[in-house]
């Protein structure tokens, strides 16, 4: 009955509510045990970077990205690409208690799910 | 095959809703089974019982409210997203001590969990985006 | 094979263009509410399409009056959501 599941980050954080309430979903489905893979991509990697948005009166979404792998959530996967078109080093996303996993390939690696869901 | 849809789309802000009213329409037709439609994101304002189009204009809500009926459909609202915008029913109306209601007849609000449950038990989700 | 649907313009948002990164061999694509205008005839973006499955709403497109190119395939709503059992997984593209 079980089905594999892929989030597949796409925004940025703090320009809609769509990056919090995706990771929020992501949280509740590992507490149900059914864990989902989680794919940053396009200006998703922009949730990666640290953070300060206090001044914007947010809280600091980098945090629920943190919680992840408490949540069973402990391999985050990272497109490549994207972060290269970005300027953004992988050295620089450093996350406690987290692997991440750089893919190359999104096409191959999407594939092998049953479900996405597009956040 | 059994399908759930994802709706982030609003009412007017997007186009997403009416897509996935379409798409719930055919599948329905087709003889496909739709186990759920989970509203999320700007999607809970489907969900207003206050939604007042003019006459010549479509009724989302309406169309919503009728396939429910005529299909038993299990129309659910995120709690959490719904209560940030503003979206109650009578018992979280009262709960958290807010002066009106909203949520319309035919839907339901449920956490986040009925949405890993529908992805568990269906062969399809398709998201219809804001 | 992963079914891809874009919901935006591809003059005004990155779906495409993300969508077709992501869009390999055997994939298909179905445009829908403003991804139709991808599939305008003349259309620069249909270059991109080369050798890709394309699908799109023909409702959405005559609502926008699109003259859909020949090279793309005009489907009613049931023919979508048979597409969305021949494929697996789906993934919507709409920011």
């Amino acid at each position: 009955m079980s089905k594999s599941i892929l989030a597949l980050c796409r925004q940025a954080p703090y320009g809609n509510a769509l990056a919090r309430e995706g990771l929020e979903a992501v949280l509740a489905a590992a507490a149900m045990d059914q864990t989902p893979a989680v794919l940053f991509c396009g200006d998703g990697v922009f949730q990666l970077v640290q953070q300060s948005p206090e001044g914007i009166g947010e809280k600091n979404l980098r945090r629920n990205i943190q919680a992840l792998p408490m949540f069973g959530v402990e391999t985050l996967h990272i497109c490549r690409a994207s972060l290269q078109q970005r300027g953004i080093d992988p050295v620089a996303i450093e996350l406690p208690g987290a692997e991440i996993q750089l893919v190359e390939n999104t096409t191959a690696f999407i594939d092998g799910f049953d479900h996405v869901l597009s956040f | 095959m059994k399908f759930t849809l994802v709706v982030y789309g609003a009412p007017h802000a997007s186009e997403g809703a009416a897509s996935a009213l379409r798409f719930a329409r055919a599948l329905l037709e087709a003889g496909h089974s739709l186990y759920r439609v989970f509203f999320y994101g700007d999607g809970v304002h489907n969900g207003s019982a206050l939604a007042a189009p003019p006459q010549d204009e479509q009724d989302l809500l309406g169309q919503w409210q009728r396939l429910q009926q005529a299909h038993n459909l299990d129309l659910v609202v995120c709690i959490a997203a719904a209560q940030r915008r503003g979206l109650l029913s009578e018992s979280e109306a009262s709960r958290l001590e807010k002066s009106a209601a909203n949520l319309a007849t035919g839907f339901t609000l449920a956490g986040l969990g009925q949405l890993a449950e529908a992805a568990a038990v269906c062969e399809r989700v398709v998201t219809f985006g804001g | 094979m992963t079914l891809h649907i874009v919901s935006k313009s591809p003059y005004s948002s990155s779906a495409l263009a993300d969508c077709l990164r992501t869009c390999g061999n055997g994939d298909a694509i179905v445009l829908i509410e403003d991804g139709v205008y991808a599939a305008q005839t003349g259309s620069e973006k249909l270059q991109d399409f080369a050798g890709k499955a394309v699908f799109c709403l023909r409702a959405d497109a005559e609502a926008r009056g699109v003259a859909v190119t020949a090279t793309v395939d005009e489907i009613d709503e049931a023919r979508w959501v048979a597409l969305c059992t021949e494929y697996r997984p789906i993934v919507s593209w709409f920011k």
